[in-house]
């Protein structure tokens, strides 16, 4: 990829903008070459390969705000775009928060190892031996898997440009790839699905084929025989990737986008005391190799590290320029663009294995899974559908499903009482294993 | 958008190694929206999708490229990209692909094109935040937004076939937060479909504002939703997406064809009570999921998934139809050119039954009324789905009683589908804000019911005697 090219694009439509009265303007601009192959058995079901533009640009005219996305780089149609945005800013109402950063990214401190050249050499065909090969590891795993909903390889070889009107220009170029399977074992009548998958931006940071077949597997023969539990309340050890996705949810209340409106239960309660001591969570936007990870974010701020909470306290919202301005506070380098977004978003791992920490659960459940996901972030309120095991003696006892685990996050944070050691750089919000105090099962 | 020879050139050049089946899609879309926080308006967006889409399949494996620089060099390219898929069939040779242009009938009321009027939306907007206020004084903020969309699609298929299709969508949502120091309490409703914004002149914006104002208050005033099982009654209207979760995605054909979802080979089988009928259907009047013509340029159809509580059919895309033998439904859709089309709802909805809705609630002696849903998701294989209770209430003994939180509701597909007690005579369709996502490809859809019993479910909320 082509960081010129990135970088041209975009000040056409810098250009274009203060030709057509912007009186300050910022442009993002993406290309990306994204690949996915998916085999099913020895059938290769998908292959897809194309290379997308995406370019985003907002304009300011006295304090109002309109924005463009675009994927129309015609000379004729990307000016018309851009003079439609500019029309549009007419109507928005002046506001005293609105405008570019005060500050930008310096040009160094660029290189955070997001870009692995291998990825963008790998040759096709390999590619999509990979996907298939899958598909024999996870029947190879255990006799029990009688299909798969596929197995995938992906991956992404791109360059992100950001340049404003004050003469910031800057671009930076990025590679993904991913491996994921979601074998399907036959448990009597039941079938079982166990999704899972790697992400890393450097290929020799991808967990093998081996052992991403294998943990699929496993989550779904791990499950058969399971039962619905009795309604209780009991402690609970959220796996992972499960803790991961309540951390999604607790991003969306620390998020200056939704403090500023009224909708995240934290509203007003930066310095209190939220959670147990064990509650540290960082948002870290140059962790090396990070999927979260940039120089800059979505409006050219340096990314930087923000402690969120420290041993339970709200140290701080996180913000883009504008929610920063209106709450009274700095930005954090969080902006997306459009809007507040995470960047590597986690809680800091404590010390023991997940293994050891249900040794130590004389009883409770194990969440290795959920479905669902929060609608609002006001109230702060958690439920969701959840499968797993229920833990007796220190032991996984037997295999638990289509239950529900609730609770009010200002409970569950204070309830945090251990945090497992597992934490993996695997994606931009990401958490160790942890276990809650108690929590409502809700099941028979 | 692109010249009848071109698209000829790339179908041919598409199956250049072989392959049975090419299709190429042009979109144009436009979006503008305007969004509303603090009372004032905060930002106006502009959004323009262009670009082609090509699709080679062979047997059951396709192959799938875009392109969004639209000249012919680029788009002869993906061409090339996607005929990869058969690059180990015979040899064939690139021949152009005659095209007739087919014709469909308009299900959509739009205003003829013309330029958006933006001066609109602000108005809307403003009443919207206005009478949010005026409606209780615990609220706090309202944010709103309004977006209008024409999507311009033309579809090209090497069977000869060229069609056209040109949808509106507008969507009109509002969001409220109430709070009295202590709790918050939020409430959403979004409203439009397949129509011009004149639809809100009979749909106030005002009164979608109130609603969502009243339902912010009630889960201000809620309390802990109960946990366990007990007996759930589903509003009308969006209660719809029990169906959407339950069933509907069960019955994609994707999964059935792949044998991965647990409604698969059953057809003809009892899969619900017998009180359950359920369809789908692209061919509703201004609905949000309605298509003249689905993705692949096949019309949309009036689809009887369950009847009387039998499975009758699935919902079918080309390729997973042809692989099946059966014929598409028009239920082929895709996000936009940058996806290949997958198997797809539309507008999910069960009729009519004969119950009266007091009855129901009359007959209930514990349990919970989810008046609406706020969402919902399902796990295709075992088939175990979840919804979300956007506005909720405790029964006692026959009478709808305090508000609850917003629990999760968990269930299994057809269990809770056979565990339906009663249909009521009140269907509706749910005011159109839905949005589906499958495999990271999201799509506007459409959710209907009458108030349904279902005799036992887990409520997932925190209060345990």
């Amino acid at each position: 990829m082509n960081d010129a090219a990135a970088l041209d694009l975009a000040g056409r439509a810098l250009t274009l903008a203060r030709e057509t009265g912007a009186q300050a303007a910022e442009v993002s601009v993406s290309i990306v070459r994204r690949f996915h192959a998916e085999a099913r058995e020895n059938v290769v079901a998908r292959l897809e390969g194309s290379t997308g533009k995406g370019l985003f640009l907002r304009v300011f005219r006295d304090g109002r705000k309109a924005t463009l996305s675009t994927s129309d780089f015609s000379d004729e149609g990307l000016r018309d775009a851009v003079v439609r945005a500019v029309a549009h800013a007419d109507l928005v109402s002046p506001d005293e928060f609105a405008g570019l950063p005060d500050e930008v990214a310096p040009a160094t401190g660029m290189d955070l190892d997001l870009h692995d050249p291998r990825i963008a050499d790998r040759d096709g065909t390999e590619k999509v031996d990979e996907a298939l090969s899958l598909e024999r590891l996870i029947r190879a795993a255990d006799a029990r898997v009688v299909n798969s909903s596929g197995s995938h390889y992906t991956d992404a070889v791109a360059v992100t440009a950001m340049a404003n009107s004050t003469g910031f220009a800057a671009a930076y170029p990025w590679t993904r790839a991913g491996r994921s399977t979601g074998p399907i074992a036959l448990d009597g009548e039941v079938k079982r699905i166990g999704q899972y998958g790697t992400a890393a931006r450097r290929f020799e940071d991808l967990e093998t084929s081996e052992s991403v077949a294998v943990t699929a597997v496993q989550r779904a023969v791990n499950l058969f025989g399971a039962r619905k539990p009795p309604t209780m309340r009991v402690p609970v050890i959220f796996e992972r990737d499960v803790a991961a996705a309540l951390l999604d949810d607790l991003f969306a209340a620390v998020s200056g986008a939704n403090v500023a409106v009224g909708n995240s239960w934290l509203s007003g309660r930066v310095g209190n005391r939220i959670g147990s001591d064990l509650v540290t969570i960082v948002d870290d936007g140059r962790v090396p190799g990070g999927l979260g990870s940039a120089p800059f974010d979505g409006e050219g701020v340096a990314t930087r590290r923000t402690p969120v909470f420290e041993r339970g306290v709200l140290r701080s919202f996180l913000y883009d320029t504008y929610y920063a301005r209106k709450l009274g506070a700095a930005t954090t380098g969080n902006s997306t663009g459009g809007g507040v977004g995470p960047s590597n978003f986690y809680l800091e791992p404590g010390s023991m294995s997940l293994a050891e920490l249900i040794a130590a659960t004389p009883q409770g459940v194990l969440v290795m899974d959920t479905i669902g996901f929060a609608t609002e972030h006001a109230s702060g309120t958690y439920s969701r559908g959840a499968r797993g095991f229920f833990i007796e003696g220190g032991e996984l006892a037997y295999p638990i499903d289509e239950f529900t685990v609730a609770g009010q996050y200002t409970d569950m944070l204070a309830g945090v009482d251990a945090v497992a050691n597992d934490l993996r750089f695997d994606a931009s919000v990401i958490s160790p294993s942890f276990r809650i105090a108690e929590m409502t099962v809700s099941g028979n | 958008m692109l010249d009848q020879d071109l698209l000829s050139r790339l179908l041919g050049r598409a199956l250049q190694h072989g392959g049975e089946f090419a299709d190429v899609f042009c979109e144009r879309r436009r979006t503008l929206s305007y969004r509303l926080q603090d009372g004032h308006i905060h930002e106006a967006s502009y959004g323009v999708t262009l670009g082609v889409g090509i699709r080679v399949v062979i047997g059951e494996s396709a192959g799938y490229a875009f392109s969004d620089d639209l000249s012919a060099r680029a788009l002869l390219e993906a061409a090339d990209a996607a005929s990869l898929i058969s690059r180990n069939a015979p040899a064939g040779e690139a021949h152009a692909v005659d095209l007739s242009v087919d014709h469909v009938a308009s299900l959509y009321n739009s205003e003829p094109p013309g330029e958006f009027d933006p001066t609109r939306y602000v108005g809307m907007l403003e009443s919207a935040d206005a009478a949010a206020r005026r409606y209780d004084p615990h609220v706090i903020a309202v944010n709103a937004h309004v977006s209008d969309e024409m999507q311009e699609v033309w579809i090209a298929t090497s069977d000869g076939r060229l069609v056209e299709d040109r949808r509106p969508l507008v969507t009109l949502g509002v969001q409220v937060v109430a709070s009295d120091k202590k709790e918050r309490g939020s409430g959403y409703v979004g409203d439009g479909g397949r129509v011009s914004l004149a639809y809100f002149d009979r749909e106030t914006p005002a009164a979608l504002a109130a609603e969502a104002a009243r339902i912010a208050t009630v889960n201000l005033a809620a309390v802990p939703a109960p946990a366990g099982e007990m007996e759930m009654i589903v509003g009308a209207g969006g209660g719809g997406v029990l169906l959407h979760e339950a069933v509907g995605h069960g019955l994609e054909s994707d999964f059935n064809r792949r044998g991965t979802s647990l409604y698969s080979g059953r057809i003809g089988e009892r899969v619900a009570s017998e009180l359950v009928t359920i369809y789908d259907d692209g061919n509703l009047r201004e609905e949000r999921g309605s298509l003249n013509v689905d993705d692949e340029g096949v019309p949309g159809q009036h689809k009887v998934l369950v009847e009387n509580g039998v499975l009758l059919g699935y919902m079918q895309d080309r390729l997973n139809a042809h692989l099946m033998g059966a014929e598409s439904t028009g239920s082929g859709r895709r996000q936009s050119f940058r996806f290949a089309p997958q198997p797809r709802m539309c507008n999910t909805y069960m009729p009519n039954g004969d119950a009266d809705v007091d009855e129901i609630v009359a007959s209930t002696q514990r349990g919970i009324f989810a008046k609406s849903f706020a969402g919902g998701q399902v796990e295709i294989a075992k088939g175990d789905f979840v919804f979300m209770v956007g506005e909720g209430y405790l029964i006692e003994n026959g009478k709808i009683t305090t508000p609850v939180r917003n629990a999760t509701i968990i269930g299994n597909g057809p269990e809770a589908m056979m565990k339906v007690v009663a249909v009521g005579n009140d269907a509706r369709l749910a005011r159109r804000h839905y949005t589906c996502g499958k495999g990271g490809q999201y799509v506007p859809v459409g959710v209907g019911m009458p108030t349904v019993k279902i005799a036992s479910i887990t409520v997932g909320g925190t209060q345990h005697e």
